[in-house]
């Protein structure tokens, strides 16, 4: 999410952009552990498969504005397993999700109950490899209600945690997102803290915690900062995200951050453990990855029939010529 | 599938279960059997089976297949074992508080990931009270999922024994839209009508008019109805001399007793001669 913003005024401070070459990083394969696809287009997921991610994870979160009803949230998170699910299946890109009640949220109580009510229907389902994303916003009692709650229930229901934190007082709010999940017995090891920066890793790591970086435009990570940073603190639990969303954000930023990690000269092995194995190895604690269903050696024919059908098995989509006037 | 019958199926479905599981998830499935109040602990049970089971296609015995074949469920030895556990699992609930029984169910489609639901609507045929469900299975004919729609369209007795006509065609049309095998419909040609047929026609005559084919399988559920209006659509279709779609079209007018489209067939000798011959069936296109 961001506010208004000039090309003619970012050309001014940037330069112009350097082209995004994948071809330094073609044959790589990516896991993009944070991303809302509901709020993307098939020409997104064509691009994300076509740049190497083979698999995503989508966490649960607020949809731009308020929901009124406990009914919307229930739609909402079968979507996550249903629907969205299937349209990823159709471009090769397995599709995880996190289920959780976000912070924003959380301050309606009355709906809050509701919702807390619903969340063990759904945090058992196939595919759903942690509660997420939680954590705080405002800082307020309500949501430290909330986050709490759903720490008990990741506990309970033996699941990583994925949580995000907070835009503004970044850094204490954060602190007190460690401080609460330690205090309710949690290990570090199963917990992602998520959309850190430079003020907020040291402390993540040193006490034992994933820490995810958010590479988007104007109000995160760049991901000239992201290569500085792997260089300052190895590969070591950091993973990377595009969190791509309704806002001004980029689906490719991770594929796109693990170019620029080689063109400026990070080793293969890193860039692997931030682009794509680090976030197995914290998420896959929930039982429900199973690298297989993505990273066998993939052969997409397009042409391809099964039992006389032109879809693939897994409904494969056809691919479109985005190129062509002709549309047919 | 008659009540005799589904209890068969499900001691056959158990025996597949039980050969396929060892250790922890046969102990599993075992105390699941011994239950008390299986409809209380439905959810769970469901929504954990392939965390228990494991997700592996089922190797049936020699002896099992036989048997498959028998009762008309060949396919079940595709299926994984999640998918076949969740399946007995519903259908050997117990046939008692039908009220209970609904609201249980419902709640699981209701928040049913894509296994869930090819799972439930695999199991319409095999649950207690299965006239119930056929408003749901309508409702499933919308779907837009592929693997969900094959559950229902594909080797499932379910909807031709229940659904009204609406909804059957319904179904019937949205196999051809998705490009479903039309072949594994079971009860196409017992369920089919002059409805339909109209339908169907008029279908054929949108994708000619957007330049695209037409599966020849569509002329098999048309040919019985041909009357004066149709015969004029099939003339189109024979008109466009493609083999395929020609000898659809002369194979489905001779199940009709329409004289004037059986003359204009014999009109063409190709397809005279190979009527005649008798090598032409709808398993072949």
């Amino acid at each position: 999410m961001c506010c208004s913003n000039s090309i003619e005024r970012d050309k001014a401070m940037m330069g112009e952009p350097e082209a995004f070459d994948i071809s330094v990083v073609s044959g790589m394969k990516f896991f993009d552990p944070h991303v809302h696809m509901t709020s993307r287009t098939t020409d997104d997921y064509q691009a994300m498969a076509d740049a190497g991610v083979v698999a995503l994870i989508e966490p649960a979160f607020w949809l731009g504005q308020p929901r009124t009803g406990l009914d919307s949230f229930r739609d909402y998170y079968s979507s996550l397993i249903g629907w969205e699910r299937f349209r990823s299946s159709q471009f090769g890109i397995k599709h995880y999700c996190t289920i959780g009640l976000n912070s924003r949220e959380a301050n309606n109580e009355s709906l809050s109950e509701q919702v807390m009510e619903i969340l063990p229907l759904f945090i058992y389902k196939e595919g759903v490899v942690g509660i997420g994303e939680i954590g705080f916003d405002d800082q307020t009692a309500a949501e430290e209600k909330y986050y709490r709650l759903q720490l008990e229930l990741a506990k309970e229901a033996g699941l990583p945690v994925q949580i995000h934190t907070p835009h503004r007082d970044k850094k204490k709010g954060t602190q007190r997102s460690m401080d609460i999940a330690i205090e309710h017995g949690l290990d570090p090891y199963s917990i992602i803290i998520d959309h850190n920066n430079e003020e907020t890793v040291k402390e993540v790591l040193d006490r034992g915690f994933f820490a995810a970086f958010t590479i988007y435009p104007f109000t995160k990570m760049g991901n000239e900062r992201m290569v500085e940073i792997v260089k300052q603190y190895g590969p070591e639990r950091i993973m990377v995200n595009s969190a791509a969303d309704w806002g001004i954000s980029d689906p490719l930023a991770v594929p796109k951050t693990a170019a620029l990690m080689k063109m400026r000269g990070l080793s293969n092995e890193a860039i692997e453990l931030v682009t794509y194995r680090n976030a197995i190895t914290a998420f896959a604690q929930s039982g429900q990855i199973d690298e297989a269903d993505f990273n066998a050696p993939q052969s997409i024919d397009q042409s391809v029939k099964f039992e006389g059908n032109t879809i693939l098995r897994g409904g494969q989509q056809p691919r479109t010529d985005k190129s062509s006037i002709i549309i047919s | 599938m008659k009540a005799c019958d589904v209890v068969t199926a499900n001691k056959l479905l158990l025996d597949i279960i039980k050969t396929n599981l060892s250790g922890e998830a046969l102990n599993w499935v075992e105390a699941w059997e011994a239950t008390p109040d299986q409809i209380n602990g439905l959810g769970k049970a469901f929504v954990m089976a392939p965390r228990k089971t494991g997700k592996a296609i089922v190797q049936p015995s020699v002896l099992q297949l036989a048997a498959l074949e028998d009762a008309g469920l060949a396919n079940v030895s595709q299926w994984s074992i999640d998918r076949l556990f969740r399946v007995w699992l519903l259908g050997n609930l117990p046939a008692t508080a039908q009220d209970k029984l609904y609201a249980a169910i419902d709640q699981l489609f209701l928040s049913a990931e894509m296994n869930e639901a090819v799972a439930l609507y695999s199991a319409l045929p095999f649950l207690p009270f299965p006239a119930i469900w056929a408003k749901r299975c309508a409702e499933g004919i919308r779907s837009n999922i592929g693997s969900v729609l094959e559950a229902i369209m594909e080797n499932n007795p379910y909807p031709a024994q229940y659904l009204d006509e609406a909804a059957w065609n319904q179904l019937v049309l949205k196999a051809f839209f998705t490009e479903k095998n039309i072949n594994l419909i079971v009860g196409l040609d017992e369920r089919d009508n002059l409805e339909l047929a109209l339908t169907l026609t008029d279908y054929a005559k949108e994708r000619w008019a957007a330049g695209r084919k037409v599966n020849p399988q569509l002329w098999r559920l048309v040919g019985k109805f041909t009357n004066e209006e149709i015969f004029e659509v099939l003339k189109t279709g024979l008109q466009h001399y493609d083999q395929v779609e020609q000898r659809a079209i002369a194979l489905a007018v001779a199940a009709s007793d329409y004289e004037p489209a059986k003359d204009y067939i014999d009109t063409f000798p190709e397809l005279k001669a190979v009527l005649a011959e008798g090598s032409l069936s709808w398993d072949k296109f």
